[in-house]
């Protein structure tokens, strides 16, 4: 039995939003790039729905976690040390903290050339360097980049969970399929995002039934890992801090996030479904609010 | 104290009876936790409560409040009936072998000598058998001290403990066996005592029967062991010394009585006589040199041989002017108008809604203090009508002690002067600057006015250089006193004269500013043990100054044999060297050698030893249980005689109703006390305090709470015949249960720091609503510690 | 006491055996650090304070288990008092996580946040597993003992055990306390108090801490972490990324084998309530061409 003697951080809302976004940019990211480089050519306008949706997150997301620091004004610090006689550039690789502060850096920068890039060939966006951009990103180094990208894309979806795990709070830190579970939740999350907004982009629901499948697989993987989550905290034995009353209704709404992918699943097996129609809204908004309430549970149950 | 903080450090056993030192006296509670972490000594802790105190001890003995004479009976009888005495002490330092007088009666819990009509005893009853002019000794005669106390304390059998205190037989027992020890040469114990024994109608016996079971082990004078009250305000010791008490001057001189026309009066009745041909009575001897130099220190040259030293001028008063008797007057509408210093009235008195009423029938109030108090603000007390009080009252902005420089005189009797920390803020001014104006402008009017009886005022002399401001520094000197013949101030009271030579405010603190400079700030301390400390006893005679002449521990020629041996070698006190006293300042004469002929070691008593058996106490010659005034049982000893004959029932006399509840209504005891946060009533203004302890709670113990479905943290209502508080419940083990005389008791512990004035004023509740408006035989002490309530779940 | 040297390591030992609540230490430490505390609050009687906390950097906890029969109960076990304070862990784990660099190492081996260099992120909070740190509400950065940092620097001992009556808050050499520690616990055991323990004097707690106890119960039940639970963040780090990693390669094979599956006809569409088609399905073979071109391009 673990036993845990902490505080609590008081990391709340900003933090709660910031995971969201964070896991929903990361995955949009993700499948913006695998359908990229390994999609059909009318995977195209999907591809570049998943590089937009992964952009606005990445505004909100500093902001958030700037408003959460208790001395906003010193956001800086995550990156320079003023430690007198020690000062210099803060990289410290086994603080997660200041890794993901790296990582979101680095990404935000990548998602940014990636969202002007599908701006340009959206022909949204014309200015001397985009065309320049277009070539450049239509060669090798485009892919490397989307790769690299992606790479980054998936550290920001999963690091927050490794973050919380890098602790000594009680259910954090007992387990380590967190970062796993943050980033498959974030990514069948994504597959609903997208999914909805093939909604207003009517030329992206050719790959629906890409979304359709991933979020079938997504959701088995979040599945698993909840499972995992599971025995770890029974073998740590503080199942009861996360899993008990109100708690478990927000775990009610995970699972239920879970549900349309999971009964695709057995209904569908892998076979590709929904192309060329409208998605319906209730079952992507239902997969995104089991994507919140997750990270609401295990942030909020140990926390108040 | 007999001894001192750091010599508890020195004890083989230490018992705590009536006192928490762990938090009352958290600092000097270092000394016993030195003894046990050090030396491996016991403590024992007696006490109703389980508290931090206890948290810390070996043993812990839950006893019924107010009945510690019983325990102590108890230990007499166990040291007695089993020969554990310290025989050749006894017999050498006590006066166990004196042969009381014929007609010493003790019946049915009356001792002879008792007068019905005025509620009290003739104490001059309780006097040896004389052979001429001394005593006669004869240790086995049925009437001999020994043989009255073993006689008194036979019907203190374990049992008969267990039934009054509460305390399982099989405990008390045990604790017996332990304490019982301690009468060998080479152990030594203290006892250590605060106000849970002073606070109760019996608190003078309560007291006494401590002093008894030390002497009978032979542990008084020795390092280590003694009878150490400890005292209360830093500076309580010093208010004692110069007469806070209405029944003393300055030193301990008995204040005179109606019908002394003159000195030879006064000292024939106030000074002990002596009763040994080797009593060296010093005190006695020097008692009329002490009050001259006193009359001349506050007459100057109006105080000639003459006037008797202007003894006349001296008031010889009828009646004690006790606390609990000033607002007993202010009730039956005598007193005018009344002046509170340093003192918050309304929250410390007993039957505080009592003491309200009493300071709405003043004219005036004033009130001296560096904050308001529930005092100043009694007017507008919750539930007071401000309407209904036509008190003026007055609030004059004083200084903070922090505020001023002077000595604080500690428990052990250690006199040590601080600076002042703070400038004094705002208007306020010293306390003897107020005083002092006050007197140049009475003296003024009467200088004017004339009056009837004005040279009381206008003869004293104020020699100070600015009269309206004395410094406290001119205070010390004129306390020291001085040899008026050379002008040189004194270096003992030795050296104090009948003759109107000398002067000493304070014959006591004589020898603490001589011309070598204010003693008080010597500080030579354990910067360099090896030389401050020679004798490693932690005597550290050049650090500060005690009274009386920088002696550590009292009585200490009673620390070695009477060939001047240490009782222990390695926890002297005083030796024989062979031409003189070693070690501590000699509570002797430092030259008188050992042998038949030397002087007995208790040289201020006219016996020349300790006395188990004494008529200065006005409820008997020795220690007898009676119960609290108000308890929820008969005495078992004597049933009709429950309570002490001679506690002052001030509202019987008075005629006043009754104020008492009984069991029936109030059937739980409860006591009261100090809580380490918190410093009575003032520490309400201070809010690092007053987050460690923001609200009024009192103690309930487990098994009750769950009968009455209470819990911690709720609300509760605590009752007595005179008033009320609604305040949490802390629910715990730490009170228990107690099987008295066959029944089941509950105590309820009640802490004292709330009121209305303060940071957190929504703790409004005055602990002292409850308890009675009683005092002890002799002291007046009030009963604060033991008392009759109910309890509700509110 | 000798003079405080840079270079040497230095704690306290606090022994609870003679702790007697008075919470001198909580006062002094308040006192000498102006630190206001917080708005009085009735929590159980006799522990008011609650725990530590950005206004509390030393903090006296009170475990009442009195027993019915209190004769041989004292000894400092039964009504158990602590003054809990930082650790100055050797191996930090608040310093471990803290991503500014505000938390270093002092040279007096002691573990101070620097109030200027803090961000606030609270990450420390997290990690502390003596729940010691909190942030303060009007500054927003976090705070904790300094070992009173700028008294050591001065050569006075920390404000708490210089106002400690009892001696049960020991400052000093942590290996000449070390020593002393296991004299006073060897004393007692001599005693027949068998239960008295020393917690993290020696390496097996945290590398060992600058400030270690003389238990008189298991160390839970002071709300510290025995030996089994004393573990550091980052050993999260690895299993934690690693699962990242697995998740996110799966994930990557995932979304492959949706495109692959993709290239398959599909199945007709759910027909969900909720989510009427409105009216632009047929749309759905317009992509631009330009776009697709050079997507696959
Ligand atoms: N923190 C703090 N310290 C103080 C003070 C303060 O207000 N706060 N006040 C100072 C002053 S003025 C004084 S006089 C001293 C008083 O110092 P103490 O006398 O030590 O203080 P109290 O808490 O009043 O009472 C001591 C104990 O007596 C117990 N008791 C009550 N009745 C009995 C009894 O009949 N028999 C026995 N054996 N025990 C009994 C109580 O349960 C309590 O634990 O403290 C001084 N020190
Ligand atoms: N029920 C119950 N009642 C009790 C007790 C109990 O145990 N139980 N204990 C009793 C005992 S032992 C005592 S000593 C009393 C304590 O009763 P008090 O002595 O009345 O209590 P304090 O709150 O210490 O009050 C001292 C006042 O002195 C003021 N003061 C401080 N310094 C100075 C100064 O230099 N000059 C002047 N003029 N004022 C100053 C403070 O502001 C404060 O208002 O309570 C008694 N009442
Ligand atoms: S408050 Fe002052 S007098 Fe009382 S214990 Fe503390 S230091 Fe001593
Ligand atoms: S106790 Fe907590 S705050 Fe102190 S050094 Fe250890 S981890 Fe850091
Ligand atoms: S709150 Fe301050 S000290 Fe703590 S981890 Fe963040 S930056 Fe470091
Ligand atoms: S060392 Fe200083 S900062 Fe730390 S608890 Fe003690 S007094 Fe407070
Ligand atoms: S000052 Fe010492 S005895 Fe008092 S509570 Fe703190 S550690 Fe315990
Ligand atoms: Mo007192």
């Amino acid at each position: 039995m673990a036993e845990h003697f902490v505080a609590p951080p008081d990391w709340l809302w900003y933090i709660l939003f910031y995971f969201f976004l964070a896991g929903l940019s990361g995955g949009s990211y993700t499948i913006a790039t695998l359908l990229r480089l390994r999609g059909a050519p009318e995977d195209a306008p999907l591809s570049r729905l998943g590089y937009y949706a992964a952009w606005p997150p990445l505004l909100i997301c500093p902001i958030l976690l700037i408003l959460d620091l208790g001395t906003p004004l010193r956001f800086w610090h995550m990156i320079w040390n003023l430690t007198p006689g020690d000062a210099g550039l803060n990289f410290k690789y086994w603080s997660p903290m200041s890794l993901g502060v790296w990582a979101l850096i680095v990404y935000s920068g990548i998602a940014t050339v990636s969202f002007a890039e599908t701006l340009a060939r959206d022909g949204k966006l014309r200015m001397g360097l985009t065309d320049w951009l277009v070539r450049v990103m239509d060669g090798l180094l485009g892919k490397v980049f989307a790769v690299v990208g992606m790479v980054f894309a998936l550290f920001i979806a999963g690091y927050t969970g490794v973050l919380l795990a890098v602790s000594n709070q009680p259910v954090w830190s007992d387990t380590w399929a967190l970062g796993g579970l943050f980033l498959a939740s974030g990514l069948s999350g994504s597959a609903a995002l997208l999914m909805f907004l093939t909604r207003y982009r009517p030329e992206a629901r050719a790959s629906f039934g890409m979304l359709a499948v991933s979020e079938r697989l997504y959701a088995l993987l979040e599945g698993a890992l909840i499972v995992v989550f599971v025995l770890t905290l029974l073998w740590a034995g503080t199942q009861g801090l996360v899993f008990g009353f109100p708690w478990l209704l927000l775990w009610i709404v995970v699972l239920a996030g879970l549900l349309p992918g999971l009964r695709g699943l057995v209904v569908h097996r892998l076979s590709p479904t929904g192309e060329a129609v409208v998605a319906p809204v209730a079952v992507p908004l239902l997969v995104l609010a089991g994507v919140l309430a997750l990270r609401g549970a295990i942030i909020f149950s140990i926390q108040v | 104290m007999t001894n001192h903080w750091r010599d508890i450090r020195h004890a083989d056993m230490i018992l705590i009876n009536g006192a928490n030192p762990a938090e009352a006296h958290p600092v000097g509670f270092q000394w016993l936790m030195k003894a046990k972490t050090e030396r491996g000594a016991k403590i024992i802790h007696c006490d109703p409560r389980y508290t931090r105190t206890s948290a810390v001890s070996d043993t812990h003995l839950r006893v019924r409040t107010g009945t510690d004479v019983a325990y102590f009976g108890g230990l007499i009888n166990h040291v007695l009936s089993n020969d554990l005495q310290h025989d050749e002490y006894v017999r050498w330092a006590t006066n166990a072998a004196f042969v009381v007088k014929e007609g010493y009666s003790f019946d049915a819990g009356m001792f002879n000598g008792y007068d019905e009509a005025t509620g009290t005893y003739d104490p001059s009853q309780w006097a040896y058998e004389l052979d001429g002019d001394r005593a006669r000794l004869d240790i086995d005669h049925p009437r001999s001290v020994l043989n009255l106390l073993k006689r008194h304390y036979s019907r203190y059998t374990p049992e008969m403990v267990s039934r009054i205190t509460g305390i399982p037989v099989e405990q008390f027992r045990q604790v017996a066996a332990q304490v019982g020890e301690m009468g060998r040469p080479d152990k030594v114990m203290t006892i250590v005592y605060a106000v849970g024994l002073t606070h109760h109608t019996t608190g003078v016996q309560l007291i006494r029967s401590g002093a008894i079971l030390q002497l009978l082990l032979g542990n008084m004078g020795r390092p280590g062991g003694g009878m150490n009250a400890e005292r209360g305000h830093a500076n309580i010791q010093g208010n004692t010394d110069h007469a806070i008490s209405w029944d003393i001057l300055p030193g301990y001189l008995r204040i005179p009585a109606p019908g002394q026309q003159n000195l030879d009066d006064y000292v024939e009745q106030s000074a002990s006589k002596q009763l040994h041909d080797n009593a060296l009575n010093f005190f006695g001897t020097n008692y009329r040199a002490f009050m001259v130099s006193l009359l001349k220190s506050w007459y100057g040259d109006n105080a000639t041989k003459d006037n008797e030293f202007a003894f006349d001028h001296i008031p010889k008063p009828a009646s004690n002017a006790s606390w609990i008797t000033i607002f007993d007057q202010a009730l039956r509408g005598k007193m005018e108008g009344l002046i509170l210093s340093g003192m918050t009235a309304t929250s410390i008195g007993p039957d505080s809604n009592q003491v309200m009423q009493a300071l709405g029938k003043l004219k005036w109030l004033c009130v001296m203090d560096p904050f308001s108090t529930t005092s100043s603000e009694f007017w507008k007390a919750p539930g007071a009508n401000p309407r209904d009080i036509q008190t003026e009252v007055f609030l004059l902005p004083c200084t903070h002690w922090i505020e001023k420089d002077g000595s604080f005189v500690n428990s052990g009797r250690w006199s040590q002067w601080k600076d002042a920390v703070l400038p004094p803020e705002g208007e306020a001014r010293h306390d003897h600057w107020i005083l002092a104006e006050l007197f140049a402008r009475v003296k003024a009017q009467y200088e004017s006015q004339g009056g009837r009886h004005p040279d009381p005022i206008r003869q004293l002399t104020l020699p100070y250089r600015d009269p309206r401001k004395p410094t406290l520094d001119e205070l010390a000197k004129e306390i020291n006193g001085t040899d008026l013949r050379n002008g040189k101030r004194l270096e003992s009271f030795a050296d104090l004269k009948d003759d109107g030579s000398t002067t000493a405010g304070d014959w006591i603190y004589s020898g603490s500013y001589p011309e070598a400079g204010n003693f008080a700030k010597r500080r030579a301390g354990i910067q360099d043990p090896k030389r401050n400390d020679p004798t490693g006893m932690g005597f550290y005679h050049n650090w500060g100054w005690s009274w009386p002449l920088n002696r550590r521990v009292l009585y200490n020629r009673a620390s070695a044999d009477e060939q001047g041996k240490p009782w222990d070698p390695k926890r002297p006190g005083i030796f024989w060297d062979g031409a003189k006293w070693i070690g501590d300042v000699p509570d002797y004469p430092a030259d008188a050698k050992p042998g038949d002929d030397a002087p007995l070691p208790f040289i201020m008593t006219g016996e020349g030893v300790a006395r188990i058996f004494s008529n200065g106490v006005a409820d008997g010659p020795f220690p007898e249980h009676y119960e609290p005034v108000e308890s929820p049982v008969r005495n078992p000893l004597h049933p009709d005689v429950s309570t002490t004959p001679a506690a002052h029932l001030y509202d019987e006399k008075a005629g006043r109703p009754n104020r008492f509840g009984t069991a029936a209504d109030f059937p739980y005891v409860a006591t009261s006390y100090r809580l380490t946060e918190h410093e009575h009533y003032v520490t309400q203004h201070v809010s690092h305090l007053v987050q460690l302890q923001p609200e009024a709670f009192v103690e309930v113990p487990e098994q009750l709470a769950k009968e009455k479905g209470i819990a911690s943290g709720d609300h509760v209502r605590v009752s007595s015949k005179r008033g009320k508080l609604e305040v949490r419940a802390v629910v715990t083990k730490r009170l228990g249960p107690l099987t008295v005389d066959g029944k089941q008791v509950y105590q309820i512990g009640i802490p004292i720091h709330w009121g209305f004035v303060g940071i957190n004023t929504g703790q409004h509740w005055l602990a002292n609503a409850l308890t009675p408006f009683v005092g002890d035989a002799s002291a007046r002490t009030p009963e604060f510690k033991a008392f009759l309530v109910n309890i509700e779940k509110m | 006491m000798p003079e405080i040297t840079p270079g040497k390591a230095y704690g306290f030992f606090t022994d609870t055996s003679v702790c007697i609540g008075c919470k001198a230490c909580e006062v002094a430490c308040k006192t000498w650090n102006l630190l206001e505390g917080h708005e009085p609050s009735f929590l159980d009687g006799f522990d008011n304070t609650g725990g530590l906390d950005a206004e509390n950097w030393r903090h006296v906890q009170f475990h009442d288990n009195v027993p019915d029969q209190t004769l041989g109960s004292g000894q400092g076990s039964v009504w158990l008092m602590m003054s809990d304070v930082c650790k100055h862990c050797q191996q930090a784990s608040c310093m471990e996580v803290c991503p500014t660099g505000a938390i270093i190492r002092t040279e007096f081996d002691s573990v101070f946040i620097q109030p200027d260099v803090c961000n606030g992120c609270r990450d420390c909070i997290a990690a502390c597993p003596y729940d010691v740190i909190g942030a303060n509400e009007t500054t927003g950065v976090v705070q904790k003992c300094t070992l009173c940092y700028d008294r050591l620097q001065g050569d006075m001992m920390p404000a708490c055990a210089q106002a400690c009556p009892t001696e049960s808050i020991q400052f000093g050499e942590v290996d000449v306390l070390r020593e002393s520690a296991q004299k006073r616990v060897d004393a007692l055991h001599a005693a027949g108090v068998s239960k008295a323990r020393l917690y993290g004097a020696d390496d097996s707690i945290y590398g060992g801490l600058n400030a270690f106890f003389l238990l008189m119960d298991e160390p839970s039940a002071y709300r510290l972490p025995n030996e089994r639970n004393a573990v550091l963040p980052s050993r999260n780090n690895i299993p934690g990324y690693l699962g990242a990693l697995v998740t996110g390669v799966l994930g990557v094979l995932g979304g492959l084998i949706a495109i692959r599956r993709r290239g398959q006809s599909p199945e007709p569409a759910e027909a969900t309530a909720g989510g009427a088609p409105d009216g632009t399905a047929g749309a759905a073979d317009t992509p631009d061409a330009e776009a697709r071109e050079k997507a696959d391009g």
